[in-house]
């Protein structure tokens, strides 16, 4: 098992280095540069500027610097805000997009795990006419309609809840009702209906024939059997959720202002700030990667059907 | 050789018509009729398809739908709110009306009623019981913060009775003023403006939909939006699916290392946070639609890949296929005369799946400014223009995000149906 988790581990690393790299390059072949200004600076203040953040050196040699600055920890210093490197905007910022991020997780599990239960024992009542709906348009509606539509009737219209700020502000812990709501639409529908849809097929089995025949009671089947089984392609789904939130993250952060690594992410690609995009990057890849090995382990010690070599 | 005698077969069997035991002429059951069949049963698909066609019809029709500009910008039109029956003009005169008596209420120019009148001193009086507190130290003698108190209710109870007159027109407005508002009247009758050659009367234009932040028909823009949307995802989608058509059925045919190659690249894209790095090209090679077709497409074929080779491995150990083989038939001939005509079923329902995702994933670029840009529009810029002023001028957020909404509702209903229809056994799928 050690193993078998230590050689996924190392798997991950050719992914990490792909997205890396064609980020790198990506930035670097890109029109303009992070200090491209209207009215450009004397010839020796550039040189001096470009001498400072190692510009100057061929690209190769860039490429390779920078590859053995991350694996020591070090993000580099950000090219467009002088006071700080780009570790101290991201140990910043990260904390609120993972809260952020987890909260939405598990709003989207536990209710989302819940109505698709529910809907699946009462099929075709109107318990389940209604979770399937809400789902549909969890599924169809985008978050960046949803967010402005919640905010303009609970927050604007109705004056329900404050249209942004965070948990630190002066609001507290409220104001992670809406981006979280918000950001776990998604995920939610897609784990109702596959939870839904797995419960049906796990009921119609013949192992929970057999059960029912040797007179057990219902809860018991359900809770002993059912759910057991019927949950498995949720948890597999749990990496791609994440995947869509730290994607919807960049827009529901904007829309909501929240102080996360999505700000960040659009500003810095716009603003040409090298090394702040590539931490970024970074950052969310290392979060999807980890998060789906977490899962595929955890999918391994779940199921007996499989088996790792 | 084969061919022509294959010919002659075919044409003997026309010749003679198949009947079942009652020597009633059967007919043939293709694939697509038998879909069509189901997806007729299906009454949400077709109600989606019913609202498809529709929007599709309109946003063809674009250019000849009698329907302002979408890039005309009218500077006296600015935010002006959706109307069926006031003319441009209209709202722009009651809006000058509201500021002009506004600013003359605050002067003081308000004809009082009894009522207000009444209300107004009954309000003081109550401040001045609730507020006058015989124990405090002045005894009879009101404190400083006693009488701010009071002044306060009164400037409030002043300043709700001024709105209402406002509203009730009860304001005299001096002869400046009234000349100011003459000469708008004026104007706004008898100005015109020449466009595409012919003079056009500007102010009374009626908005259905109402003006954006430059005075720009929210009508045509969500017409013209919706046309750069759907046409985003039509292409995208057909783009996406012919790609993954193509190197699913090189893996799943093929087989072997080059099915190894072409799945493990899959799989490793699957894993890359593909949207980060599209962002990050678009904000970087600056906003050009080819780019992003470019850069979504590329990232958008991997599912269809992966269910068109797993197709084709199932036809291709089929006994139709070994039959053709073994007459002697090229691979390719194998490939694009067998098999990929056996895969249209799932090419048309991904097609029809893969639009909406396409659509949205163009959205939120634009969304972030990073897709379309002025003066073109996609429902996606649309909405992600007006969440800014959205308190103030919440038409131009929900009228795009409506047209989108139900847009995007019909084309999963269609797709879910075309799958229903397609594959009967996927029912309780996702």
């Amino acid at each position: 098992m050690t193993k078998y988790i230590i050689r996924r581990l190392i798997g991950l690393i050719p992914t990490l280095f792909i997205v890396v790299t064609i980020s790198f390059f990506l930035i670097r072949i890109a029109p303009g540069g992070p200090f491209d200004a209207e009215r450009r600076p004397p010839e020796q203040v550039m040189k001096n500027i470009e001498a400072k953040f190692n510009l100057n050196a061929p690209l190769h040699m860039q490429y390779l610097r920078y590859m053995g600055d991350i694996v020591r920890g070090d993000l580099g210093p950000s090219f467009r805000y002088q006071d700080h490197d780009v570790n101290f905007y991201i140990a910043n910022s990260l904390p609120n997009s993972l809260l952020l991020g987890f909260v939405a997780l598990g709003l989207a599990l536990i209710v989302g795990v819940n109505a698709g239960i529910l809907s699946a024992l009462n099929q075709n009542s109107w318990i389940d006419y209604l979770a399937m709906a809400i789902a549909i348009i969890g599924i169809t509606v985008p978050l960046f309609v949803i967010g402005p539509v919640l905010m303009y009737f609970f927050a604007l219209r109705w004056d329900l809840l404050p249209t942004s700020g965070w948990i630190t502000g002066r609001y507290g812990w409220i104001t992670i009702l809406m981006p979280a709501i918000t950001l776990s639409m998604q995920p939610f529908a897609t784990i109702a209906r596959l939870s839904r849809a797995s419960m049906l097929e796990m009921l119609r089995s013949d192992f929970i024939r057999t059960a029912q025949s040797k007179g057990l009671r219902d809860s018991v089947i359900i809770r002993r059997h059912v759910l057991k089984g019927s949950l498995l392609p949720v948890v597999s789904y749990v990496g791609p959720a994440f995947a869509s939130i730290v994607t919807g993250s960049v827009v529901v952060e904007q829309i909501f202002r929240v102080p996360g690594l999505g700000r960040f992410f659009v500003q810095s690609a716009l603003n040409r700030d090298y090394t702040l995009i590539m931490g970024t990057v970074i950052v969310y890849s290392v979060i999807l990667v980890l998060m789906n090995f977490i899962v595929d382990i955890i999918y391994s010690f779940l199921d007996p059907r499989i088996t790792y070599k | 050789m084969s061919t022509n005698e294959n010919k002659k077969e075919s044409r003997l069997q026309t010749g003679l018509q198949a009947t079942n035991e009652f020597n009633q002429p059967l007919k043939g059951n293709s694939l697509y009729k038998d879909a069509w069949r189901r997806l007729k049963r299906n009454k949400m698909a077709i109600a989606g398809l019913v609202v498809v066609a529709l929007y599709s019809l309109i946003a063809l029709l674009a250019p000849v739908l009698p329907i302002y500009s979408y890039k005309e910008q009218q500077m006296s039109h600015i935010h002006l709110p959706p109307s069926f029956s006031e003319t441009a003009g209209e709202q722009m005169l009651e809006r000058k009306i509201i500021e002009l008596t506004t600013l003359a209420a605050k002067d003081g120019r308000v004809e009082w009623t009894e009522e207000d009148q009444r209300l107004i001193e009954q309000t003081i009086e109550e401040a001045r019981e609730r507020y006058t507190d015989p124990s405090s130290a002045g005894g009879e003698e009101l404190t400083r913060k006693e009488k701010d108190a009071i002044a306060d209710a009164e400037r409030a109870i002043q300043r709700a009775r001024r709105d209402i007159a406002v509203e009730e027109g009860r304001v005299n407005l001096n002869e400046e003023e009234k000349a100011e508002l003459e000469a708008m009247r004026r104007q706004i009758e008898s100005e015109t403006e020449v466009i595409d050659g012919e003079e056009v009367k500007v102010h009374e234009r009626r908005y259905l939909f109402g003006t954006d932040y430059l005075g720009r028909d929210m009508l045509a823009r969500t017409v013209w939006g919706g046309q750069m949307s759907i046409a985003i995802g039509l292409i995208g989608g057909i783009t996406s699916v012919l790609l993954g058509l193509f190197f699913g059925a090189i893996a799943g045919y093929v087989g072997g290392k080059t099915d190894y190659i072409i799945m493990r690249i899959v799989d490793i894209m699957y894993s890359m946070p593909y949207m980060m790095l599209v962002i990050i090209l678009m904000a970087l090679f600056g906003r050009s639609i080819l780019l992003m077709f470019l850069a979504l497409s590329l990232v958008s074929w991997l599912t269809v890949a992966r269910v068109v080779r797993g197709q084709i491995i199932s036809l291709k150990n089929s006994e139709y296929v070994e039959a053709a083989r073994s007459m002697g038939a090229s691979s390719t001939r194998i490939i694009f005369r067998h098999l990929v005509p056996n895969t249209f079923g799932i090419i048309i329902v991904y097609t029809t799946l893969r639009i909406p995702v396409f659509i949205q994933m163009e959205a939120f670029l634009s969304f972030l400014g990073l897709g379309i840009s002025a003066p073109y529009a996609s429902w996606g810029s649309l909405i992600g223009d007006a969440v800014e002023g959205m308190r103030a001028y919440p038409w131009r957020l929900f009228f795009p995000a409506i047209a989108m909404t139900i847009f995007l509702f019909a084309m999963n209903f269609l797709g879910d149906g075309l799958r229903d229809a397609f594959d009967p056994q996927s029912k309780n799928k996702l």
